[in-house]
C-alpha cells in the first residue's frame, strides 16, 4: 500500500461514518421535506396533491412572508450587536482587567444558556406583564406615576421586547468562546504593549480584536445562522407571532402554517426558503468578513 | 509581573456591570426556587418576585416527583445524553480533524454541506423524521434518538473544533509521522489530547442541548417509559393550561435544571485548565 | 485516488437521494412497517382488558370483539370521565379490548398515525393540535355518520339526535362529527363584587356601556380579554354582536363559515365592528389585553383588576383553586344586543368522530351509543363541572352551579342558541389578528373587512383546487 493510498483510506475512514449518518438523518429528511414542499398537503392525512411550485408562488404574494423576513433580520441585526458587544465586554473584563472572581462570573454568566426555554418564557413574561410585571413597576417608580405598557401586546414594542431575552440567553456561550480566544493570545504581546504605554482601549483594538477576529467571526456567523430558525423558540413562547403578526418570524410562521393551520406543504416551502435564505446570508457574511476560517482547497 | 492600566473608575463601573449581570443570571434560578415553594394564592396576592411564605412548601417537590414519573425520565435522559455525547464526540472530532488538517478534493463542499445544516429549520424535518424512524425500526427506541442527536450536534461541534485543530502546531504531527506513527495514532495519541479543551467545550454544549431537547423526542418517543425530562415537563405544562399549579411546575423545572447546572459547574474548570491550542501558537 | 473517493461519495449521496424519493412515493409501505411498533406502544396506552384472550367464550350472541382504540386528550376536563366510560363499556362488552391512546400531548403524538392512514377507531377532537375537522373531512379521514345518526339510539333506546343540545354540525348536508362537550361563550363577572358596588348587571349594550363608565370611574378596568388568543373575544363578543345585528338570525355565521363573498363587509358585521370601536374609544378595553394569554387574563379577572371577561363556561372550574374566597362567577350570554333584544348564546363544542379507516367501526359506534346517555351526561357534569351535549336535568347533581344555571338558559325563549360552525383556520386567524388590531386602533372596520375578505377569497380559491 502506498502512502498516498494509506492517507486516502485514513481520510475516508474518518469522514465516511459521519457522512453516512448525516446523509441518513439529515439529508434524507431534507430531501423528503423539499419533496413535500411541492404538494398541497395538510400534514394530517395521506392525501397529497402535487402542485409544482404552487406553494412558492403563494409565498411570493403572501405579505406576512415579507414582514417575517424583515422581523427576522431585525432580530438578527440587534442580536449580533447586543450579544457581541456584551460578550466581548465581559470576555475582556474577565481576562484583561484581572477582576477578582473572574472564574465565578464566567460560570454564573453561563446559567441562562442552561435554562430551558420554558423557564425563560415564564420569567420574561412575568417581567413584561403589564400590571404585575417588574419592568412596569420599575418604570412607575422612576416616572412617579403608574406605567402599564403591554410590552408584548403592543406592536410598537413587541418586537423590541423579544431582544432582551434572546440576547440574555445567548451571552454566556459566546463569552466563553471569546474568553478562550483571548486567553490564547500570548501574554508577551500585552506586556510589551503596556511597556509602550498602550491603554486598555488601545490594547483592545490593536491586539485583542485582531487576534480574536477569527473567533468573533465564528460567533457572528453562528448567531446569524442559528437565529433564522432559532427565533422560532422565543417567539413561540413569548408572543406566538402576535399581536397581528407584529413579531412574526419565518420559523414561527412555518410552525403556524404546518401545525396550526394545516398547510404542511406550504410550511415545507417556507422551510426551503429559510434554508436558501440562510445559505445566501452565510455566503454574504463570509464575503464581508474576509479572513477565512477554512481554506477551501 | 503585572501592570494594571485600568483607572479606578473603569474598574468600579466594570465591577458594577458584572454584579448586575450576575443578578440577571442567577435570579431566574432563585426565582424558580422561591416560586417552587409557594402555593397558587401567593402567586396572585403577591408579586411573583416576593419571598415565599412560611411554611415553605417543600412538598411541591415530592408531589412533582411522585405524581410525574421523574425517576424514569431521569434515567432515560442520562442514557440519551451520555450516549449521544460520546457518539457525537467521535463523529465530530474525526471529521473536524480531517477537514482542518488535510487537503483533499471535495473538502470545501463537505464543509459547507455540514455548515449549511445549521440553518435547517428542524420543524421542517419532524414529519419526515418520523417516517425514517419507522423505516429503521428505531421508533420509540432510545438508540434511535441517540443516533439522531449525535448527528444533529455534529455540524456545530465541527465548526468549533476545526478552529482548535487548525491552531495545533504542525511540528508535533510531523515528528510523529517521521517516527513512523500511523495517522490513527497521531490522531488518538497526539491530536485528541491536545484538542481536549475544545472537545470538552463542545461536549458540554452538546450535553446541555441534549438534556433539554424537546421537539424530536416528543414525536419519536411516544412510549411513556421512554420519556425524557423535557417531555415529562411538557406534559406537566400541558396539564398546567387547565389546572394551574405553578409551584409544582417550578419544582419540576428545578428538578430537571439543577443536574445540568451541576454538570456544567463541575466540568467548566476543564476548559480553563489548558487552553493548549492557543498556548502553543 | 481522490477522484475515486469523490465518485464513491457522490454515489452514496445519490443512492440516499433515490431512496428518499421512492420512500416518499410509497407512503403505504412505510405505514405498514411502522404499524407494529406504533400500535404496540402508543402513548400512555393502557389496556383496560386484562383478560380479552382468556374469555373468548362469547356468551352474548353477536357481541363486539377485537381491539378498539380510542384517542382522547387529557386537557381541561381531565380524563376521569373517559376512564370511567371505558371501564363501564368494558363491563358491558368484555370481549372488546380497549386501547386508550391518551395524554396531554396525544394530538401531536398520534398525528403521524393519522398521516400514515393508521388512525384510532374513535377520536375525541379536543385540546391544542387536535384534528382540523374541515381538513379531515376534505381528506376523507372521518366517517360519514349521516345515515347512521338518523336512526342511532343510545343504550337506553333513546334517539341520539333528539338528545343533543347542539346538533351534529352540517357539512354540506352530511354529518361527520357529533359534539360531545357543550360549553358556551359569554361575558363573565363577579356577582359578589357587583352587589357590593351596586353595579347593575348589563342586559344589553347600552347598559353595558353605562355600567362600564361607573366601573372605570371607580378605578377598575371594565373589560379584559385574552389578546394572545383572540378567539375568546370573537367568541364572546364579536359573533353574538354580528348575530344581534343580523336580526337574531344565526344564518350569517354559516355564511361566514362557508366564506360567502361579501359577508365580511355586510352591514351586520360592520355594525358589530363599530361596537368594538365604541368600546375602544371609550377606553373600556384593558390595554394590557394584547399581551395576555388565557391564564394571565383570567388571573387579572379573578384578582379584580378587570370587571368583565369574555370566556367560556369552563372558566370557573379551571380557576377553582385560584379564585379568591367570596368570588361568585356570573355569566351573561351576550352584551351586544340592543335594549330589549334577545340574548345570544354562542356555544363552544368539541366533537367526537369515527375514523373512516377505523378497524373496528362497530365498536366505535357502540361506544358512541354508550356515552350519549343521560346517565353518562350526568357523570360528565359531575366529574368535569362542564356540560355534556345531551339534554338532561342536572338539578340535584353535583355539577357546578354555573353549569346548572347556564343549562337553564338554553330553554329560555329570550335566548337564541347559535349553531356550532367550524371555520376555516386561515380566515379565522386573519379575523382574529385584524380584530386585535382593531381594538388597538391599528386598523379601521373597513380595513378589517378588506383584510378578511381577501383571506376568504384566497381560501375559496384553495378549496377549489
Amino acid at each position: 500500500m502506498t502512502t498516498k493510498r494509506k492517507r486516502s483510506l485514513f481520510i475516508a475512514s474518518f469522514i465516511l461514518p459521519t457522512l453516512v449518518l448525516y446523509s441518513l438523518f439529515i439529508f434524507y429528511p431534507i430531501i423528503r421535506a423539499i419533496y413535500i414542499s411541492f404538494f398541497d398537503w395538510s400534514g394530517s392525512s395521506e392525501n397529497m396533491n402535487y402542485i409544482g411550485f404552487g406553494n412558492f408562488r403563494e409565498m411570493y404574494s403572501d405579505p406576512i412572508i415579507y414582514k417575517a423576513i424583515a422581523n427576522d433580520y431585525f432580530l438578527i441585526f440587534w442580536k449580533v450587536i447586543g450579544i457581541m458587544t456584551i460578550a466581548c465586554f465581559f470576555a475582556v473584563a474577565l481576562t484583561r482587567f484581572r477582576m477578582r472572581g473572574a472564574s465565578f462570573y464566567r460560570v454564573v454568566f453561563f446559567f441562562p444558556n442552561v435554562l430551558s426555554i420554558v423557564v425563560i418564557a415564564v420569567l420574561w413574561r412575568f417581567i413584561y406583564n403589564p400590571s404585575l410585571g417588574l419592568l412596569n413597576d420599575i418604570l412607575s417608580l422612576i416616572v412617579q406615576r403608574e406605567v402599564e405598557i403591554p410590552w408584548l401586546g403592543d406592536s410598537r414594542y413587541s418586537l423590541w421586547a423579544l431582544l432582551p431575552p434572546a440576547i440574555w440567553a445567548g451571552i454566556g456561550f459566546f463569552m466563553i468562546l471569546l474568553i478562550a480566544a483571548i486567553k490564547s493570545i500570548p501574554a508577551s504581546l500585552y506586556e510589551s504593549a503596556e511597556i509602550d504605554g498602550a491603554k486598555q482601549w488601545k490594547q483592545f483594538t490593536k491586539i485583542t480584536i485582531p487576534l480574536i477576529w477569527e473567533q468573533v467571526k465564528v460567533s457572528i456567523v453562528l448567531i446569524v445562522i442559528t437565529s433564522l430558525n432559532g427565533s422560532f423558540a422565543i417567539v413561540s413562547v413569548m408572543t406566538e407571532g402576535g399581536p397581528d403578526n407584529a413579531t412574526q418570524v419565518l420559523g414561527y410562521y412555518l410552525y403556524q402554517m404546518g401545525f396550526k393551520q394545516y398547510h404542511m406543504g406550504y410550511a415545507s416551502a417556507i422551510g426551503v426558503f429559510i434554508l436558501v435564505l440562510s445559505l445566501i446570508t452565510t455566503a454574504i457574511l463570509q464575503r464581508l468578513m474576509k479572513r477565512d476560517t477554512v481554506e477551501v482547497s | 509581573m503585572k501592570i494594571n492600566t485600568n483607572s479606578p473608575i473603569t474598574r468600579l463601573l466594570t465591577t458594577l456591570m458584572l454584579l448586575v449581570w450576575t443578578v440577571f443570571s442567577v435570579y431566574p434560578l432563585i426565582f424558580s426556587l422561591f416560586d417552587s415553594l409557594k402555593d397558587n394564592q401567593q402567586f396572585y396576592t403577591k408579586s411573583a418576585w416576593a419571598l415565599p411564605d412560611i411554611p415553605l412548601l417543600w412538598s411541591n417537590f415530592s408531589y412533582t416527583w411522585d405524581k410525574y414519573n421523574f425517576g424514569s425520565y431521569f434515567l432515560n435522559t442520562i442514557l440519551v445524553t451520555g450516549g449521544s455525547m460520546v457518539l457525537a464526540l467521535l463523529l465530530t472530532a474525526t471529521t473536524a480533524y480531517v477537514l482542518a488538517r488535510f487537503a483533499f478534493k471535495g473538502k470545501g463542499l463537505l464543509y459547507y454541506l455540514y455548515l449549511s445544516s445549521l440553518t435547517i429549520p428542524s420543524l421542517m424535518l419532524v414529519v419526515p423524521m418520523f417516517f425514517l424512524f419507522s423505516d429503521l425500526h428505531v421508533y420509540n427506541k432510545l438508540s434511535g434518538i441517540i443516533l439522531l442527536y449525535s448527528i444533529t450536534a455534529m455540524p456545530m461541534g465541527m465548526f468549533i473544533l476545526i478552529g482548535f485543530f487548525k491552531s495545533l502546531p504542525h511540528e508535533l504531527e510531523e515528528s510523529a509521522v517521521i517516527d513512523g506513527a500511523s495517522p490513527y495514532s497521531v490522531f488518538f495519541k497526539i491530536m485528541f489530547p491536545l484538542a481536549l479543551p475544545g472537545l470538552i467545550t463542545i461536549s458540554i454544549i452538546n450535553v446541555l442541548n441534549f438534556w433539554n431537547e424537546y421537539q424530536y423526542a416528543l414525536i419519536l418517543l411516544s412510549d411513556a417509559t421512554k420519556y425524557t425530562l423535557p417531555i415529562g415537563l411538557a406534559f406537566m405544562q400541558g396539564e398546567m393550561q387547565y389546572r394551574i399549579e405553578f409551584g409544582p411546575l417550578f419544582a419540576g423545572l428545578l428538578i430537571s435544571t439543577i443536574p445540568i447546572i451541576i454538570i456544567y459547574i463541575l466540568f467548566q474548570r476543564q476548559i480553563n485548565d489548558g487552553i493548549v491550542a492557543g498556548a502553543v501558537k | 485516488m481522490k477522484t475515486k473517493k469523490i465518485v464513491f461519495l457522490s454515489l452514496t449521496v445519490l443512492l440516499l437521494l433515490a431512496v428518499g424519493l421512492t420512500g416518499c412515493g410509497g407512503s403505504n409501505k412505510s405505514a405498514e412497517s411502522a404499524k407494529p411498533s406504533a400500535s404496540a406502544s402508543t402513548p400512555a396506552t393502557e389496556s383496560a382488558s386484562s383478560s380479552a384472550e382468556e374469555s373468548p367464550s362469547a356468551e352474548a350472541g353477536p357481541t363486539l370483539a377485537g381491539d378498539f382504540e380510542v384517542q382522547y386528550c387529557v386537557g381541561g376536563y381531565g380524563d376521569s370521565w373517559q376512564k370511567s366510560m371505558v371501564k363501564q363499556f368494558k363491563e358491558k362488552y368484555p370481549d372488546v379490548n380497549i386501547i386508550e391512546s391518551a395524554g396531554p400531548k396525544i394530538n401531536d403524538q398520534m398525528k403521524p398515525r393519522w398521516i400514515q392512514g393508521d388512525p384510532p377507531d374513535l377520536v375525541f377532537i379536543d385540546c391544542a393540535g387536535g384534528l382540523d375537522v374541515l381538513q379531515s373531512i376534505k381528506d376523507g379521514q372521518l366517517m360519514d355518520l349521516t345515515d347512521w345518526l338518523k336512526t342511532a339510539q343510545n343504550v337506553d333506546g333513546e334517539l341520539i339526535s333528539d338528545l343533543l343540545i347542539a346538533p351534529a354540525e352540517d357539512f354540506g348536508g352530511k354529518n361527520y362529527t357529533i359534539p360531545f362537550v357543550f360549553g358556551s361563550w359569554g361575558t363573565f363577572y363577579d356577582q359578589a363584587l357587583f352587589r357590593e358596588k351596586n353595579w347593575e348587571v348589563p342586559t344589553d349594550f347600552d347598559s353595558f356601556l353605562a355600567v362600564s363608565e361607573k366601573i372605570k370611574a371607580s378605578g377598575m378596568e371594565p373589560y379584559v380579554h385574552t389578546g394572545v388568543h383572540t378567539g375568546y373575544f370573537t367568541g364572546g363578543f364579536l359573533f353574538p354582536a354580528i348575530v344581534s345585528a343580523n336580526g337574531d338570525d344565526p344564518a350569517i355565521l354559516k355564511d361566514m363559515a362557508d366564506l360567502k363573498e361579501g359577508v365580511f363587509k355586510s352591514e351586520p358585521v360592520m355594525k358589530a365592528l363599530q361596537q368594538i370601536v365604541t368600546l375602544r374609544d371609550k377606553g373600556f378595553i384593558d390595554k394590557a389585553s394584547g399581551a395576555l394569554n388565557h391564564t394571565d387574563s383570567q388571573i387579572q379577572f379573578v384578582q379584580h383588576k378587570d370587571a368583565f371577561i369574555p370566556n367560556g363556561l369552563w372558566v370557573e372550574n379551571e380557576m377553582k383553586q385560584d379564585t379568591p374566597a367570596g368570588f361568585e362567577f356570573g355569566m351573561i350570554p351576550s352584551i351586544t344586543q340592543a335594549p330589549g333584544g334577545k340574548y345570544i348564546a354562542n356555544p363552544y363544542t368539541s366533537p367526537i368522530a369515527i375514523a373512516s379507516k377505523a378497524k373496528n367501526p362497530e365498536a366505535a359506534k357502540a361506544f358512541i351509543q354508550f356515552i350519549y346517555s343521560k346517565k353518562a351526561a350526568i357523570e360528565w357534569a359531575e366529574l368535569t363541572g362542564a356540560l355534556f351535549n345531551v339534554k338532561v336535568d342536572l338539578n340535584g347533581s353535583k355539577a357546578s352551579a354555573l353549569s346548572i344555571s347556564a343549562s337553564k338558559y338554553y330553554s329560555s325563549p329570550d335566548l337564541v342558541v347559535l349553531p356550532a360552525v367550524t371555520n376555516n383556520e386561515d380566515v379565522k386567524k386573519e379575523w382574529e389578528n385584524a380584530t386585535l388590531a382593531l381594538t388597538y386602533g391599528k386598523v379601521t372596520p373597513e380595513e378589517w373587512a378588506d383584510r378578511v375578505e381577501k383571506a376568504a377569497a384566497k381560501a375559496r380559491a384553495k378549496n377549489k383546487q
